[in-house]
């Protein structure tokens, strides 16, 4: 199978990011960027596809010169090559235009590598602006099926066969190739690199696309493309801590907390 | 702080991501139980971070002093106990490395690289500093082209777990120190055994036990160098070796400090933050003086080590200061935190009981000091 994973780079959640309200905008000087959790997480289990199933896996970004760190730290924990996108034009894209610019992208990495993919690993949702939009989009530009919140995925006649996570448990889904997957965190946690595999990754020159490369219509991305305008950024309120209810069953919880709402005379 | 490349500000923020996802809070039960965390280190060796010091043309990733230095600290920043096994696992290599033939050289890397570890066997129960007097033999026995070794080892990092050991042993007691040589020994080989294990006060994370050699018979093609080079290469390898303490002492103190941060940022007494007390900040600022001082001094000796020039004195230096300094701000730390330092709730109580090792192993710091003196006075 050819297998390509969609990764973003995004500012290091694990660590408290301020919010300036003079600028309105995150203040993100000294957070490291990092690869999008759930775009790990899709690696993750791209890999463990491949080292199962056999396969080639070549990952994809969109973004500056420093996005580069992103794909080398893919290709230090299973992916084997490596395209990055990058254009001043596609500064401000929202989730419509950077699917169409994926788009274009697979297109030129299709045509340029004579393969075509099978499987397209997107994550669940990027831990910056989570709008879990781009899998769903992409698919859509590309005319192939999805299958959102992905916790497993093995081969399955031609196709594959997928596990997917619903409100209520999950259900398996068959699907067939090409299509769209967007992976929600499964119970393992991504690799980490070894020093051997971190330092040869290191040395890869990652081939770089622009618009005129990949021939994107100027009116779809960037700023003038996007549908969405962001009208106001601003820090969510700060939670004050709350109370754990640990009771045997689901009525006695509910029965506790309604007691403890009404002795806080909130209802 | 540290000047360094790219690739190992990549390396960094991976060792980093490690250590603080699996080592930094799992380290407290272990440090309690004192049990050997053999998941912790398979992770570990599985990334590689054993095999830090194999030269890039034997398969290692061969880095430079600095950016060794910069992952060791960050290493002890999350447990000494877990950055002293990995640093004395390359004090068996490094003897190898420096002294021994292409052959045990391309042997050791290849064991390293594979996940396995070394142990350095140099201290006995009569002679830690005092080398010289190394009661540990190795007899040729022309017969079978083979040493005989005979004698006990103490306070050997990893002797419990390791695959290989780097022995020294006298060849020719009429020589003394010039009559000391070193050898590969496998584990597993007959008449090698592993005796008490220490219940140590910090570094609780690592292994450090007796190691008893009743007729151990070793391959003469084990001989590292030549009879005789045993001490030389024990000196070099202590030397080259210095520095590292240094880096593993900062980031003990490192860690030290930034707790305490933490803390005086949080605690409110005469309704503010501790950390407005100007008594407290001239403290917290001296903690850092030093730290910086200490870190600075180990990137000097190693830049000096990677030039080639003379750095024993620096290495010294770097040491014995950063040893102290490391018990010091351990101390200062728990001061800042009160009665909540010297809890167990608390992190730096440990801080303090892993500082404390860094004025010991390697050359205590009384030895350090004469290695200076003996700079300054020649």
């Amino acid at each position: 199978m050819e297998i390509l994973v969609c990764v973003k780079q995004v500012p290091d959640d694990s660590v408290e990011i301020k919010f300036n309200e003079k600028t309105g905008t995150p203040v993100l000087d000294g957070v490291t960027p990092i690869v999008n959790a759930f775009d790990g997480y899709a690696l993750e289990m791209a890999t463990r596809y491949k080292e199962a199933n056999g396969g080639t896996i070549t990952a994809l970004s969109i973004g500056t010169e420093k996005a580069t760190d992103a794909l080398k730290n893919c290709l230090a924990v299973g992916a084997d090559k490596a395209f990055l996108v990058s254009d001043e034009s596609f500064n401000d894209s929202d989730t419509l235009a950077t699917s169409y610019i994926l788009s274009k992208a697979i297109a030129k990495i299709e045509e340029t590598t004579g393969t075509k993919f099978d499987i397209i690993f997107c994550g669940l949702e990027a831990t910056d602006y989570s709008s879990r939009q781009v899998g769903a989009q992409l698919a859509q530009l590309l005319e192939i099926g999805q299958v959102t919140a992905v916790l497993a995925v093995d081969p399955e006649n031609k196709g594959i066969s997928v596990k997917q996570e619903t409100e209520e448990g999950y259900r398996m889904i068959e699907a067939s190739v090409p299509c769209v997957l967007t992976i929600t965190k499964p119970d393992y946690d991504p690799r980490y690199p070894t020093m051997r595999n971190k330092m040869a990754a290191r040395k890869v020159d990652v081939p770089v696309f622009t618009a005129a490369d990949l021939g994107t219509d100027a009116s779809k991305v960037g700023a003038n493309g996007s549908f969405v305008k962001v009208v106001r950024n601003f820090a969510p309120a700060k939670k004050e801590a709350g109370v754990k209810i640990q009771e045997e069953s689901g009525e006695e919880c509910a029965a506790k907390a309604v007691t403890m709402m009404a002795e806080a005379k909130v209802i | 702080m540290y000047l360094l490349s790219d690739d190992s500000k990549e390396l960094l923020a991976d060792v980093k991501n490690f250590c603080k996802k699996e080592v930094m809070e799992q380290s407290k039960e272990y440090d309690i139980s004192g049990e050997w965390p053999a998941e912790i280190y398979a992770k570990a060796f599985d990334m590689g971070l054993q095999s830090l010091e194999i030269p890039e043309e034997l398969g290692g990733v061969g880095l430079d002093s600095v950016t060794l230095s910069a992952l060791y600290e960050e290493m002890a920043y999350a447990d000494a106990g877990f950055a002293t096994t990995m640093a004395c696992n390359n004090l068996c290599v490094k003897p190898i490395m420096r002294s021994g033939n292409a052959e045990q050289k391309k042997f050791v890397a290849d064991l390293v690289l594979a996940g396995k570890i070394g142990a350095f066997a140099l201290t006995e129960p009569m002679c830690g500093s005092d080398v010289g007097s190394t009661k540990t033999t190795a007899v040729y026995d022309a017969a079978t082209d083979e040493y005989v070794i005979n004698g006990r080892k103490c306070f050997i990092t990893n002797a419990a777990v390791a695959s290989i050991f780097y022995v020294t042993a006298s060849t020719d007691k009429t020589k003394g120190a010039k009559g000391l040589s070193g050898f590969i020994v496998e584990s597993g080989t007959k008449g090698l055994s592993i005796g008490e294990h220490e219940n140590k006060m910090g570094i609780r994370l690592s292994t450090t036990s007796d190691v008893l050699f009743e007729d151990v018979r070793v391959p003469a093609k084990n001989l590292v160098g030549k009879e005789g080079d045993g001490f030389k290469i024990a000196m070099q390898t202590l030397d080259g070796a210095r520095p590292f303490v240094g880096s593993l002492a900062v980031g003990v103190a490192k860690r030290a400090l930034d707790e305490s941060i933490a803390y005086a940022k949080e605690r409110v007494t005469f309704g503010k933050p501790i950390s407005k007390f100007q008594a407290l900040q001239f403290m917290m600022a001296d903690m850092d003086i030093s730290i910086e001082t200490a870190r600075q001094m180990v990137v000097h000796s190693l830049t000096l080590l990677d030039a080639g020039m003379p750095f024993s004195r620096e290495a010294a230096i770097a040491k014995c200061y950063a040893g102290d300094m490391s018990v010091q701000v351990a101390l200062d730390a728990i001061q800042i935190m009160g009665g909540f330092g010297y809890s167990r709730e608390y992190p730096v109580e440990k801080l303090l009981r892993d500082a404390k090792i860094f004025q010991l192993y390697e050359g205590t710091n009384q030895i350090q000091r004469i290695v200076i003196a003996g700079s300054i006075l020649r």
